[in-house]
Protein backbone atom coordinates (compact mmCIF):
# COMPACT_ATOMS: atom_id res chain seq x y z
CA UNK A 1 0.00 0.00 0.00
CA UNK A 2 2.82 2.44 0.87
CA UNK A 3 4.44 1.82 -2.51
CA UNK A 4 1.14 2.47 -4.26
CA UNK A 5 0.68 5.75 -2.36
CA UNK A 6 4.15 6.93 -3.29
CA UNK A 7 3.62 6.07 -6.96
CA UNK A 8 0.25 7.80 -6.86
CA UNK A 9 1.73 10.96 -5.35
CA UNK A 10 4.38 11.05 -8.07
CA UNK A 11 1.68 10.62 -10.72
CA UNK A 12 -0.39 13.42 -9.18
CA UNK A 13 2.61 15.78 -9.20
CA UNK A 14 3.39 15.00 -12.83
CA UNK A 15 -0.18 15.07 -14.07
CA UNK A 16 -1.07 18.35 -12.35
CA UNK A 17 2.39 19.88 -12.94
CA UNK A 18 2.82 20.75 -9.25
CA UNK A 19 6.17 22.47 -9.71
CA UNK A 20 8.62 22.20 -6.84
CA UNK A 21 6.60 19.55 -4.96
CA UNK A 22 7.89 16.14 -3.90
CA UNK A 23 5.83 13.06 -2.94
CA UNK A 24 6.76 13.56 0.73
CA UNK A 25 5.17 17.05 0.64
CA UNK A 26 1.72 15.49 0.16
CA UNK A 27 0.22 14.06 3.33
CA UNK A 28 -1.64 10.77 2.91
CA UNK A 29 -4.77 11.94 4.70
CA UNK A 30 -4.76 15.66 3.76
CA UNK A 31 -7.66 16.83 1.57
CA UNK A 32 -6.60 17.26 -2.05
CA UNK A 33 -9.17 19.98 -2.71
CA UNK A 34 -9.87 23.18 -0.80
CA UNK A 35 -7.60 23.61 2.22
CA UNK A 36 -5.09 20.85 1.44
CA UNK A 37 -3.33 21.02 -1.93
CA UNK A 38 -5.84 23.63 -3.10
CA UNK A 39 -6.78 21.78 -6.27
CA UNK A 40 -9.78 22.84 -8.38
CA UNK A 41 -12.43 21.32 -10.65
CA UNK A 42 -10.13 21.01 -13.67
CA UNK A 43 -7.65 19.14 -11.49
CA UNK A 44 -10.43 16.71 -10.51
CA UNK A 45 -10.96 15.94 -14.21
CA UNK A 46 -7.21 15.43 -14.63
CA UNK A 47 -7.22 13.01 -11.66
CA UNK A 48 -10.14 11.05 -13.16
CA UNK A 49 -8.12 10.69 -16.36
CA UNK A 50 -5.07 9.65 -14.30
CA UNK A 51 -7.10 6.82 -12.72
CA UNK A 52 -8.40 5.67 -16.09
CA UNK A 53 -5.05 5.76 -17.89
CA UNK A 54 -2.92 4.23 -15.18
CA UNK A 55 -5.32 1.86 -13.37
CA UNK A 56 -8.15 1.24 -15.84
CA UNK A 57 -10.66 2.75 -13.41
CA UNK A 58 -13.53 4.72 -14.93
CA UNK A 59 -15.62 6.75 -12.48
CA UNK A 60 -19.03 7.56 -13.93
CA UNK A 61 -20.79 8.82 -10.78
CA UNK A 62 -19.69 12.35 -9.73
CA UNK A 63 -20.69 11.76 -6.10
CA UNK A 64 -18.53 8.64 -5.99
CA UNK A 65 -15.71 10.59 -7.63
CA UNK A 66 -15.83 13.22 -4.90
CA UNK A 67 -15.24 10.56 -2.25
CA UNK A 68 -12.55 8.76 -4.21
CA UNK A 69 -10.57 11.97 -4.79
CA UNK A 70 -10.81 13.16 -1.19
CA UNK A 71 -7.21 12.31 -0.28
CA UNK A 72 -4.28 10.11 -1.30
CA UNK A 73 -5.47 7.56 1.27
CA UNK A 74 -8.93 7.43 -0.33
CA UNK A 75 -7.56 7.20 -3.86
CA UNK A 76 -5.09 4.45 -2.99
CA UNK A 77 -7.77 2.39 -1.22
CA UNK A 78 -10.11 2.71 -4.19
CA UNK A 79 -7.35 1.81 -6.65
CA UNK A 80 -6.41 -1.29 -4.66
CA UNK A 81 -10.01 -2.48 -4.61
CA UNK A 82 -10.95 -1.64 -8.20
CA UNK A 83 -7.85 -1.54 -10.41
CA UNK A 84 -8.01 -3.34 -13.75
CA UNK A 85 -4.44 -2.69 -14.86
CA UNK B 1 -14.46 56.61 -42.77
CA UNK B 2 -12.48 55.45 -39.74
CA UNK B 3 -10.78 57.90 -37.38
CA UNK B 4 -7.22 57.35 -36.10
CA UNK B 5 -6.72 55.54 -32.82
CA UNK B 6 -3.85 55.96 -30.40
CA UNK B 7 -1.31 53.67 -28.76
CA UNK B 8 -0.89 54.47 -25.04
CA UNK B 9 1.50 51.65 -24.23
CA UNK B 10 3.24 48.69 -25.82
CA UNK B 11 4.74 45.49 -24.48
CA UNK B 12 6.53 42.73 -26.33
CA UNK B 13 7.95 39.36 -25.41
CA UNK B 14 10.23 38.33 -28.25
CA UNK B 15 13.43 36.44 -29.03
CA UNK B 16 15.26 39.65 -28.09
CA UNK B 17 15.45 41.30 -24.68
CA UNK B 18 12.39 43.48 -25.25
CA UNK B 19 10.39 42.99 -22.07
CA UNK B 20 10.83 45.55 -19.33
CA UNK B 21 14.19 46.42 -20.87
CA UNK B 22 15.64 49.84 -20.37
CA UNK B 23 16.85 51.15 -23.70
CA UNK B 24 16.20 49.63 -27.08
CA UNK B 25 17.78 46.32 -28.05
CA UNK B 26 20.84 46.65 -25.85
CA UNK B 27 21.76 42.98 -26.23
CA UNK B 28 21.10 41.33 -29.56
CA UNK B 29 20.46 37.58 -29.82
CA UNK B 30 22.32 35.96 -32.66
CA UNK B 31 21.85 32.35 -33.75
CA UNK B 32 22.77 30.10 -36.65
CA UNK B 33 20.16 27.41 -36.07
CA UNK B 34 17.28 29.02 -37.95
CA UNK B 35 14.89 29.17 -34.99
CA UNK B 36 14.30 32.18 -32.74
CA UNK B 37 12.55 31.31 -29.47
CA UNK B 38 11.45 33.99 -27.02
CA UNK B 39 13.54 35.12 -24.07
CA UNK B 40 11.32 34.17 -21.14
CA UNK B 41 10.65 36.90 -18.57
CA UNK B 42 9.58 36.24 -14.98
CA UNK B 43 6.06 35.03 -15.75
CA UNK B 44 5.15 34.82 -12.06
CA UNK B 45 4.98 38.59 -11.79
CA UNK B 46 1.53 38.59 -13.41
CA UNK B 47 0.31 35.00 -13.03
CA UNK B 48 -0.42 33.34 -9.70
CA UNK B 49 1.41 30.08 -8.89
CA UNK B 50 -1.77 27.96 -8.87
CA UNK B 51 -2.75 29.06 -12.37
CA UNK B 52 0.72 29.10 -13.92
CA UNK B 53 1.37 25.38 -13.42
CA UNK B 54 -1.27 24.55 -16.01
CA UNK B 55 -0.27 27.09 -18.61
CA UNK B 56 1.74 26.51 -21.74
CA UNK B 57 4.47 28.90 -22.83
CA UNK B 58 2.20 30.78 -25.24
CA UNK B 59 -0.42 31.45 -22.59
CA UNK B 60 2.19 32.79 -20.23
CA UNK B 61 3.64 34.99 -22.99
CA UNK B 62 0.28 36.44 -23.94
CA UNK B 63 -0.93 37.09 -20.41
CA UNK B 64 2.32 38.72 -19.30
CA UNK B 65 2.59 40.97 -22.37
CA UNK B 66 -1.09 41.93 -22.05
CA UNK B 67 -0.95 42.68 -18.32
CA UNK B 68 2.30 44.60 -18.76
CA UNK B 69 0.78 46.80 -21.49
CA UNK B 70 -2.17 47.58 -19.21
CA UNK B 71 0.12 48.34 -16.29
CA UNK B 72 2.20 50.73 -18.40
CA UNK B 73 -0.95 52.56 -19.53
CA UNK B 74 -2.38 52.64 -16.01
CA UNK B 75 -5.53 50.85 -17.18
CA UNK B 76 -6.88 48.26 -14.75
CA UNK B 77 -10.00 47.17 -16.59
CA UNK B 78 -10.01 47.58 -20.39
CA UNK B 79 -13.28 48.21 -22.25
CA UNK B 80 -12.39 45.48 -24.73
CA UNK B 81 -9.81 42.75 -25.33
CA UNK B 82 -9.06 41.97 -28.98
CA UNK B 83 -6.27 39.71 -30.15
CA UNK B 84 -4.96 37.96 -33.22
CA UNK B 85 -3.07 34.71 -33.60
CA UNK B 86 -2.10 32.71 -36.63
CA UNK B 87 -2.03 29.37 -34.86
CA UNK B 88 -2.82 29.72 -31.17
CA UNK B 89 -1.15 27.38 -28.72
CA UNK B 90 0.71 24.87 -30.86
CA UNK B 91 2.09 23.11 -27.76
CA UNK B 92 -1.38 22.35 -26.40
CA UNK B 93 -2.79 21.50 -29.81
CA UNK B 94 0.00 19.03 -30.50
CA UNK B 95 -0.33 17.48 -27.03
CA UNK B 96 -4.07 17.11 -27.37
CA UNK B 97 -3.92 15.63 -30.87
CA UNK B 98 -1.13 13.21 -29.94
CA UNK B 99 -3.15 12.06 -26.90
CA UNK B 100 -6.14 11.47 -29.15
CA UNK B 101 -4.06 9.22 -31.39
CA UNK B 102 -2.15 7.40 -28.67
CA UNK B 103 -5.18 6.81 -26.44
CA UNK B 104 -7.55 6.06 -29.30
CA UNK B 105 -9.73 9.07 -28.38
CA UNK B 106 -10.27 7.84 -24.82
CA UNK B 107 -9.21 9.27 -21.42
CA UNK B 108 -8.23 12.68 -22.76
CA UNK B 109 -7.09 15.32 -20.29
CA UNK B 110 -9.06 18.58 -20.30
CA UNK B 111 -6.22 21.07 -19.79
CA UNK B 112 -4.48 20.86 -23.16
CA UNK B 113 -7.84 20.91 -24.95
CA UNK B 114 -9.04 23.99 -23.06
CA UNK B 115 -5.80 25.84 -23.70
CA UNK B 116 -5.51 24.82 -27.32
CA UNK B 117 -8.53 27.00 -28.10
CA UNK B 118 -7.52 30.28 -29.71
CA UNK B 119 -9.39 32.55 -27.29
CA UNK B 120 -7.82 31.07 -24.17
CA UNK B 121 -5.49 34.03 -23.60
CA UNK B 122 -8.35 36.50 -24.00
CA UNK B 123 -10.31 34.56 -21.42
CA UNK B 124 -7.48 34.64 -18.91
CA UNK B 125 -6.92 38.37 -19.48
CA UNK B 126 -10.63 39.06 -19.01
CA UNK B 127 -10.72 37.04 -15.78
CA UNK B 128 -7.60 38.68 -14.46
CA UNK B 129 -8.80 42.24 -15.21
CA UNK B 130 -12.49 41.50 -14.47
CA UNK B 131 -13.23 42.93 -17.90
CA UNK B 132 -16.64 41.85 -19.17
CA UNK B 133 -16.55 44.03 -22.27
CA UNK B 134 -16.11 43.09 -25.91
CA UNK B 135 -13.77 40.11 -26.27
CA UNK B 136 -12.61 38.72 -29.59
CA UNK B 137 -9.77 36.68 -31.09
CA UNK B 138 -8.99 36.73 -34.80
CA UNK B 139 -7.39 33.68 -36.36
CA UNK B 140 -6.62 34.69 -39.90
CA UNK B 141 -3.06 33.58 -40.57
CA UNK B 142 -0.87 36.51 -41.67
CA UNK B 143 -3.63 39.09 -41.16
CA UNK B 144 -4.60 38.12 -37.61
CA UNK B 145 -2.92 41.02 -35.80
CA UNK B 146 -4.07 43.55 -38.37
CA UNK B 147 -7.70 42.38 -38.09
CA UNK B 148 -7.53 42.69 -34.30
CA UNK B 149 -6.30 46.28 -34.64
CA UNK B 150 -8.95 47.05 -37.26
CA UNK B 151 -11.67 45.72 -34.96
CA UNK B 152 -10.26 47.80 -32.09
CA UNK B 153 -10.34 50.84 -34.35
CA UNK B 154 -14.00 50.24 -35.25
CA UNK B 155 -14.88 49.75 -31.58
CA UNK B 156 -13.01 52.88 -30.47
CA UNK B 157 -14.57 54.91 -33.28
CA UNK B 158 -18.06 54.15 -31.95
CA UNK B 159 -18.23 56.50 -28.97
CA UNK B 160 -17.07 59.96 -27.97
CA UNK B 161 -16.17 59.01 -24.40
CA UNK B 162 -12.63 57.77 -23.83
CA UNK B 163 -12.30 54.02 -24.09
CA UNK B 164 -9.35 51.71 -23.69
CA UNK B 165 -8.93 48.50 -25.67
CA UNK B 166 -6.22 45.94 -25.05
CA UNK B 167 -5.16 44.65 -28.47
CA UNK B 168 -2.39 42.21 -29.19
CA UNK B 169 -1.09 39.12 -30.86
CA UNK B 170 0.77 35.94 -30.04
CA UNK B 171 2.25 32.96 -31.85
CA UNK B 172 4.71 30.25 -30.91
CA UNK B 173 6.88 27.71 -32.67
CA UNK B 174 7.44 24.12 -31.62
CA UNK B 175 9.98 21.63 -32.96
CA UNK B 176 7.19 19.74 -34.78
CA UNK B 177 5.82 22.94 -36.32
CA UNK B 178 9.28 23.86 -37.62
CA UNK B 179 9.78 20.34 -38.99
CA UNK B 180 6.43 20.24 -40.80
CA UNK B 181 6.82 23.72 -42.32
CA UNK B 182 10.31 22.83 -43.41
CA UNK B 183 8.82 20.26 -45.78
CA UNK B 184 7.00 22.98 -47.71
CA UNK B 185 9.94 25.33 -47.97
CA UNK B 186 9.25 27.78 -45.16
CA UNK B 187 12.80 27.83 -43.84
CA UNK B 188 16.14 28.50 -45.44
CA UNK B 189 18.31 25.48 -46.29
CA UNK B 190 21.10 25.86 -45.39
CA UNK B 191 20.08 28.33 -42.74
CA UNK B 192 21.82 31.65 -42.17
CA UNK B 193 22.68 33.66 -39.08
CA UNK B 194 19.58 35.64 -38.11
CA UNK B 195 21.44 38.95 -38.17
CA UNK B 196 22.31 38.32 -41.81
CA UNK B 197 18.76 37.31 -42.78
CA UNK B 198 17.60 40.24 -44.90
CA UNK B 199 20.98 40.44 -46.62
CA UNK B 200 20.59 36.83 -47.80
CA UNK B 201 17.63 37.08 -50.12
CA UNK B 202 18.82 34.81 -52.92
CA UNK B 203 17.18 31.58 -51.71
CA UNK B 204 13.71 30.45 -50.69
CA UNK B 205 12.60 30.52 -47.08
CA UNK B 206 13.25 32.47 -43.89
CA UNK B 207 13.95 31.62 -40.24
CA UNK B 208 11.28 30.59 -37.72
CA UNK B 209 10.22 32.99 -35.00
CA UNK B 210 7.64 33.67 -32.33
CA UNK B 211 6.47 36.29 -29.87
CA UNK B 212 3.67 38.21 -28.21
CA UNK B 213 2.99 41.93 -28.47
CA UNK B 214 0.21 43.86 -26.74
CA UNK B 215 -0.93 47.47 -26.94
CA UNK B 216 -3.28 49.61 -24.94
CA UNK B 217 -5.29 51.51 -27.56
CA UNK B 218 -7.55 54.48 -27.00
CA UNK B 219 -9.61 57.03 -28.93
CA UNK B 220 -8.10 60.16 -27.36
CA UNK B 221 -4.60 61.47 -28.18
CA UNK B 222 -3.61 62.70 -24.69
CA UNK B 223 -0.66 60.86 -23.10
CA UNK B 224 -0.18 58.48 -26.00
CA UNK B 225 2.89 57.44 -27.97
CA UNK B 226 1.56 57.54 -31.51
CA UNK B 227 -1.53 57.23 -33.65
CA UNK B 228 -2.45 54.50 -36.09
CA UNK B 229 -3.24 56.65 -39.10
CA UNK B 230 -3.80 53.98 -41.71
CA UNK B 231 -4.17 50.22 -41.73
CA UNK B 232 -4.46 48.20 -44.91
CA UNK B 233 -4.94 44.45 -45.11
CA UNK B 234 -4.34 42.73 -48.41
CA UNK B 235 -5.49 39.20 -49.19
CA UNK B 236 -5.27 38.08 -52.81
CA UNK B 237 -5.10 34.84 -54.73
CA UNK B 238 -1.54 35.16 -55.96
CA UNK B 239 1.71 36.88 -55.08
CA UNK B 240 1.40 38.96 -58.26
CA UNK B 241 -2.03 40.26 -57.22
CA UNK B 242 -0.77 41.00 -53.70
CA UNK B 243 2.10 43.03 -55.14
CA UNK B 244 -0.21 44.94 -57.49
CA UNK B 245 -2.67 45.88 -54.70
CA UNK B 246 0.21 46.75 -52.41
CA UNK B 247 1.63 49.18 -54.97
CA UNK B 248 -1.82 50.77 -55.35
CA UNK B 249 -2.09 51.10 -51.56
CA UNK B 250 1.33 52.72 -51.24
CA UNK B 251 0.41 55.14 -54.02
CA UNK B 252 -2.15 56.58 -51.60
CA UNK B 253 0.49 57.38 -48.97
CA UNK B 254 2.86 60.35 -49.15
CA UNK B 255 6.15 58.47 -48.90
CA UNK B 256 8.08 61.75 -48.64
CA UNK B 257 6.70 62.18 -45.10
CA UNK B 258 7.98 58.80 -43.93
CA UNK B 259 11.05 58.84 -41.70
CA UNK B 260 11.41 55.07 -41.36
CA UNK B 261 10.02 52.17 -43.34
CA UNK B 262 9.93 49.02 -41.21
CA UNK B 263 9.95 46.35 -43.86
CA UNK B 264 9.14 42.70 -43.39
CA UNK B 265 12.05 41.53 -45.54
CA UNK B 266 12.34 37.89 -44.62
CA UNK B 267 15.26 36.86 -46.80
CA UNK B 268 12.91 34.88 -49.05
CA UNK B 269 13.81 35.41 -52.69
CA UNK B 270 10.16 34.98 -53.74
CA UNK B 271 9.04 38.11 -51.85
CA UNK B 272 12.12 40.31 -52.14
CA UNK B 273 11.25 41.82 -55.58
CA UNK B 274 8.22 43.50 -54.03
CA UNK B 275 10.33 45.22 -51.38
CA UNK B 276 13.03 46.13 -53.90
CA UNK B 277 10.48 47.87 -56.14
CA UNK B 278 9.08 50.26 -53.56
CA UNK B 279 12.19 50.70 -51.42
CA UNK B 280 14.14 51.90 -54.46
CA UNK B 281 11.62 54.72 -54.90
CA UNK B 282 12.15 56.20 -51.43
CA UNK B 283 13.92 59.53 -51.00
CA UNK B 284 17.24 60.02 -49.19
CA UNK B 285 15.28 61.25 -46.17
CA UNK B 286 13.68 57.88 -45.45
CA UNK B 287 15.49 55.18 -43.53
CA UNK B 288 14.79 51.54 -44.27
CA UNK B 289 14.76 49.08 -41.40
CA UNK B 290 14.25 45.34 -41.21
CA UNK B 291 12.77 43.50 -38.21
CA UNK B 292 12.42 39.80 -39.01
CA UNK B 293 16.12 39.15 -38.39
CA UNK B 294 15.33 39.90 -34.72
CA UNK B 295 11.99 38.11 -34.27
CA UNK B 296 11.91 35.54 -37.08
CA UNK B 297 9.08 34.90 -39.52
CA UNK B 298 5.62 34.12 -38.12
CA UNK B 299 1.99 35.01 -38.72
CA UNK B 300 1.81 37.97 -36.35
CA UNK B 301 5.31 39.42 -36.66
CA UNK B 302 3.80 42.85 -37.47
CA UNK B 303 2.91 43.02 -33.76
CA UNK B 304 6.64 42.98 -33.02
CA UNK B 305 7.17 45.63 -35.74
CA UNK B 306 4.50 47.84 -34.19
CA UNK B 307 6.13 47.51 -30.76
CA UNK B 308 9.46 48.37 -32.40
CA UNK B 309 7.90 51.48 -33.96
CA UNK B 310 6.70 52.72 -30.54
CA UNK B 311 10.25 52.32 -29.23
CA UNK B 312 11.72 54.18 -32.23
CA UNK B 313 9.35 57.08 -31.58
CA UNK B 314 10.62 57.20 -27.99
CA UNK B 315 14.30 56.88 -28.99
CA UNK B 316 14.08 59.23 -32.00
CA UNK B 317 16.85 57.33 -33.76
CA UNK B 318 17.35 54.12 -35.71
CA UNK B 319 19.81 51.61 -34.16
CA UNK B 320 22.39 50.21 -36.58
CA UNK B 321 21.20 46.65 -36.00
CA UNK B 322 17.87 47.53 -37.65
CA UNK B 323 19.07 49.77 -40.44
CA UNK B 324 19.21 48.46 -43.98
CA UNK B 325 19.62 52.09 -45.07
CA UNK B 326 20.10 55.18 -42.89
CA UNK B 327 18.17 58.18 -44.16
CA UNK B 328 18.89 61.79 -43.32
CA UNK B 329 15.57 62.71 -41.73
CA UNK B 330 17.08 63.40 -38.30
CA UNK B 331 13.84 62.74 -36.42
CA UNK B 332 11.26 59.96 -36.19
CA UNK B 333 7.71 61.24 -36.64
CA UNK B 334 6.19 58.90 -39.23
CA UNK B 335 6.81 55.17 -39.54
CA UNK B 336 5.42 52.92 -42.23
CA UNK B 337 5.28 49.17 -41.59
CA UNK B 338 5.08 47.13 -44.78
CA UNK B 339 4.88 43.38 -44.51
CA UNK B 340 4.48 40.60 -47.02
CA UNK B 341 3.60 37.23 -45.52
CA UNK B 342 3.65 33.92 -47.38
CA UNK B 343 2.18 33.86 -50.85
CA UNK B 344 -1.04 35.76 -50.56
CA UNK B 345 -1.17 38.31 -47.78
CA UNK B 346 0.39 41.64 -46.94
CA UNK B 347 -0.29 44.64 -44.75
CA UNK B 348 0.56 48.32 -44.48
CA UNK B 349 0.40 50.23 -41.18
CA UNK B 350 1.09 53.97 -40.96
CA UNK B 351 2.00 55.31 -37.52
CA UNK B 352 2.44 58.95 -36.54
CA UNK B 353 4.20 60.20 -33.40
CA UNK B 354 2.16 62.26 -30.95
Amino acid sequence: MEELKNTLKQQIIESLNLEGMKPEDIEDSAPLFGEGLGLDSIDSLELMVLLERNYGIKIEDAREGRKVLESVDAMAAYIQANRKI
Amino acid sequence: MTKPIYISSASAISPQQTYEDEGLLNEIVSTDNGELYIKEPNFRKYINPVAIRRMSRLLKMGICAGMNALEQAGVEKPDGIITGTGRGSMTDTERFLLDMIELDEGALTPTSFIQSTYNSINGWLALQTKSNGYNQTYVNRGSSFELAVLDAQLLLNEGDEQQHVLAGCFDEITPDYVRVKSKIGYWKKPTVNNLELYKNSDTNGSIAGEGAAFFCLTNKPENTICSIEQLHIIQEDSIEDVSTVLQQTLAGINLNDIDIVLSGMSGDVRFQPFYDTFLSNLSDKTSVAAFKHLCGEYDTSTGFATWLATELFKQQSLPEVLAAKQGNSGSVNNILIVNHYTLNSASVILLKKN
